[in-house]
């Protein structure tokens, strides 16, 4: 239970989740409240997720995520479009999560610590490269060795990780908001950077715009877009489901715990950052952070970090030593986000591969460490050219958003429909008559009906949100191209394979997954 | 070239042997091989509670039964897992649950029966079809099956022999090295490689031979299973190897074109051995999917294959 939780909690992404949500999330719909937005996400995820996933991952306890579900539920088509869409959402982690390790995660250990040089070489384009490169290297050393060193190497992250983020929330929880000013304004006196009530002037004439003194609820349900990087990502549990104790219960148990935890800390960090700050300061930072050269696109702003939830903490309490903890939180998550990427792509291939949709080396597994280390090459392979793409032409943090988005339409969205069929459909009918929980009902209701309606109504706000979100219109309209190729792309990997084998051996690979007669 | 159909470890599930016996002309196959373990690992006392209801344990649920519909329908989920189920009274479920005598007994006749059944079965739906089925037991089978599988019409009996396919000889073993489960057929390491040793020198043309172990070889990918604690629940963490020492050496040593094996369910897969492709194509019966791997055989080489899931 508690790797399987450490596997689903850690891609919660605790402390650079909460930047997201801060940042990324009130950063553009200033108006959001940040309470209102984590126990609503908290409450429909915390609902959805566990029963949607823990039913059809101990329903159909094999290691491999989603497609084994949507394959056999819905149809072995849709199943490999969805899980190419998804490999390729793995591969996207990597090169935009890796970046992150070197900015903002050195980048702000360097400024917290006072560290010039390594600032400034971790906000370069080849510093970030270079950083990127080792996160991706490492993660790859931490999982290919087998899931026994993986399981092991999460212990010390998850230590570090959310002992971490305690601190920062203790701190932010220690001062009142006089305090915050204070040490703001002397701090921006030694900097020669704006004082409290200037910055938000400021900030205000980059915006064209007051900043809002009180919350909305179009910009709180807007926030939960950022948000869902704290609720939406524990999934991935499913990836080893089948090496679980107890899978009926350790994947749905493991979903909840891996939401409600980052949901306590969200709540918590958001209660004390409206305990330090005005609501118009708090939403002006994380506009500001949000910037396309974060807060020092502020004229007049001076400081030597930017004003993410982080970068406030270390205004109240500059420690060096509490700023490297505070930094090392984030670089943690960040980099064990790269890991949990090669724990997810070689076992989707895997999956394919041993359905033939694939080349016959997907399927190999390397004896001495139970992984499929060629499939862990690939992945690092395709994670290395993202990352030199990401860096050297696109490199947006939204770009994060953009992934998130694929991964609701894709992922998310029809894994939730197949929850949805699968008390009803024929085709999965032997299996929802074994399932342990065909009996799990509320008002005749089987209680994945209830999971998967709480599940898509959390994602139909997200898309909406996502689809309206000002500063992704125009990632929106490509992303959708986008997903509309990777899915086209999934059917054309489908229909290639099962030519290739009819042609090849006289295999048709539709007897793969065709339904037998059971009588 | 013949069209090989190998499935394992279906454990008493009816489902999952009904797909296999309606997989064989669906697939259109030459050769089905259904090797052990054929039978299943639990009884389940539907206990009276009325003349017209009934009360059970199912998969760790306690379940009400009211009418004669949902009688049927439990009955027959049953069956589909691979498990058995009895009729009593509340005295007679409670004399038996106190005697471990009279529960071996009582689990014996009823997995006795389905094998029957089973054989019976194949006789009716294999009569004047092309199609040749062989079967043998696992190393959970208890040794009274081996007798009725030889008594069979239609099914061909294949283990600890060497039978043809089509110009391939193929050797049988159901043995496995010790498992922590000790079940009815398990040998210490160095008596099971002399078995399996014996057993390979019946064979005349090595190259062509396909070696039917119910164990696969020790090291390979397919005997990769969760590490057990000591109350025998799965370790999330660790994998081990938990395969034969002797069917590897042997295997290594011998070289046979093909290699079939089952015993770990989670290992599905396919790993060359020097020349010799090693199969696993593992099992997931308690779900009621038929999990298996079909074969294209030609007279010198195996000339692709595909695991199915029906």
């Amino acid at each position: 239970m508690w790797d399987a939780f450490g596997v689903g909690f850690m891609n919660q992404g605790l402390t650079p989740s909460i930047v997201v949500m801060t940042s990324l999330g009130v950063g553009v719909y200033t108006g959001g409240n940040m309470i209102v937005a984590v126990l609503l996400s908290v409450l429909l995820a915390g609902v959805g997720f566990p029963l949607v996933w823990g039913i059809l991952g101990g329903s159909m306890p094999r290691s491999g995520g989603e497609y084994i579900y949507n394959s056999r539920i819905i149809n072995p088509v849709i199943g490999i479009a969805e899980s190419f869409g998804n490999a390729f959402v793995w591969i996207m982690w990597i090169y935009v999560l890796a970046p992150w390790v070197a900015d903002p995660g050195l980048a702000m250990l360097a400024q917290f610590t006072g560290w010039d040089s390594l600032a400034s070489f971790t906000t370069q384009t080849w510093g970030v490269f270079a950083v990127a490169t080792i996160a991706n290297i490492v993660a790859f050393l931490f999982v290919v060795f087998g899931i026994k060193i993986f399981a092991r190497v999460q212990k010390i992250v998850m230590v570090v990780g959310i002992g971490g983020c305690i601190v920062i929330c203790i701190v932010l929880s220690m001062y009142s908001k006089q305090d915050f000013i204070n040490s703001w304004n002397t701090m921006a006196a030694e900097a020669g950077s704006l004082p409290y009530n200037e910055f938000l002037i400021a900030v205000e004439e980059v915006a064209g715009e007051s900043m809002p003194s009180t919350w909305n609820w179009f910009d709180s349900l807007g926030v939960m877009v950022a948000a869902s990087w704290l609720f939406a990502y524990s999934y991935c549990i499913t990836f080893i489901a089948g090496e679980v104790k107890r899978p009926d219960k350790t994947i749905m148990f493991s979903n909840l715990f891996a939401i409600l935890v980052p949901g306590a800390f969200a709540l918590w960090t958001a209660i004390a950052l409206y305990n330090i700050a005005d609501f118009n300061f708090l939403s002006a930072a994380f506009y500001a952070d949000n910037l396309d050269n974060g807060a020092w696109d502020i004229p007049g702003y001076a400081l030597d970090f930017s004003t993410n939830y982080v970068g406030l903490a270390h205004i109240l309490n500059p420690n060096g030593f509490l700023g490297v903890i505070f930094a090392l939180s984030y670089i943690a998550f960040g980099l064990w986000w790269v890991a949990l990427s090669y724990l997810a792509f070689p076992r989707i291939i895997f999956a394919w591969g041993m359905d033939r949709m694939g080349p016959k080396w997907f399927t190999d597994i390397n004896p001495r460490w139970a992984s499929p280390v060629k499939n862990h090459f690939l992945c690092f392979v395709l994670g290395e050219a993202g990352i030199a793409m990401y860096v050297f032409w696109t490199n947006s943090p939204l770009q994060g958003l953009t992934v998130t988005g694929l991964e609701v339409v894709t992922v998310f969205g029809v894994t939730a429909i197949s929850a949805l069929l699968f008390p009803y459909v024929k085709r999965a009918r032997g299996i929802w008559e074994a399932s342990p929980y065909k009996n799990w009902k509320v008002l005749r209701i089987p209680v994945i009906t209830i999971g998967a309606v709480f599940n898509i109504a959390y994602l139909v706000i997200l898309f909406l949100f996502f689809f309206v979100m000002p500063d992704l219109r125009d990632f929106t309209t490509a992303g959708v191209i986008f997903y509309a190729c990777i899915w086209a792309l999934g059917f054309v990997w489908f229909y290639f394979w099962k030519w290739r084998n009819k042609k090849t051996s006289g295999i048709d690979t539709s007897m793969t997954y065709g339904e037998l007669p059971p009588e | 070239m013949i069209k090989l159909f190998f499935v394992t470890d279906i454990h008493g599930s009816n489902v999952c042997y009904r797909k296999f016996l309606n997989a064989l002309p669906i697939y259109g196959v030459d050769v089905a091989i259904l090797l052990g373990d054929l039978t299943g690992k639990v009884l389940v006392p539907l206990v009276e509670k009325t003349s017209s209801s009934w009360e059970c344990t199912l998969m760790g649920q306690h379940v009400d039964v009211e009418t004669q519909e949902d009688l049927a329908a439990v009955k027959k989920t049953i069956e589909n897992a691979g498990y058995y189920w009895v009729h009593q009274t509340r005295d007679e479920f409670e004399a038996t649950r106190d005697d471990p005598a009279k529960i071996d007994a009582l689990f014996k006749e009823l997995v006795l029966a389905r094998v029957q059944e089973w054989l019976d079965l194949a006789d009716e739906r294999l009569e004047g079809e092309p199609f040749q089925m062989f079967m043998a037991p696992g190393n959970d089978d208890w040794f009274v099956i081996d007798d009725m599988i030889d008594a069979a019409k239609l099914i061909k009996p294949c283990d600890l022999r060497n039978v043809d396919l089509d110009g391939h000889e193929m050797i049988t073993c159901s043995y496995s090295n010790p498992t922590p489960w000790q079940t009815p057929r398990e040998l210490p390491e160095d008596e099971l490689t002399t078995k399996l040793d014996d057993l390979c020198q019946l064979v005349q043309k090595q190259e062509t031979a396909i070696y039917n172990f119910h164990v696969p070889p020790y090291g390979y990918s397919l005997d990769l299973c969760p590490k057990l604690d000591e109350n025998l629940v799965m370790a999330a963490e660790e994998k081990i190897h938990a395969g034969s020492l002797g069917a590897k050496q042997v295997i290594e040593k011998y070289q046979p074109l093909l290699g079939l094996h089952g015993h770990i369910h989670e290992s599905r897969g396919a790993q060359k051995a020097g020349r010799t492709l090693l199969i696993n194509p593992g099992s997931e019966y308690s779900e009621g999917i038929l999990k298996g791997v079909i074969i294209m055989l030609d007279k010198k080489k195996v000339k692709d294959y595909v695991f199915t899931s029906g």
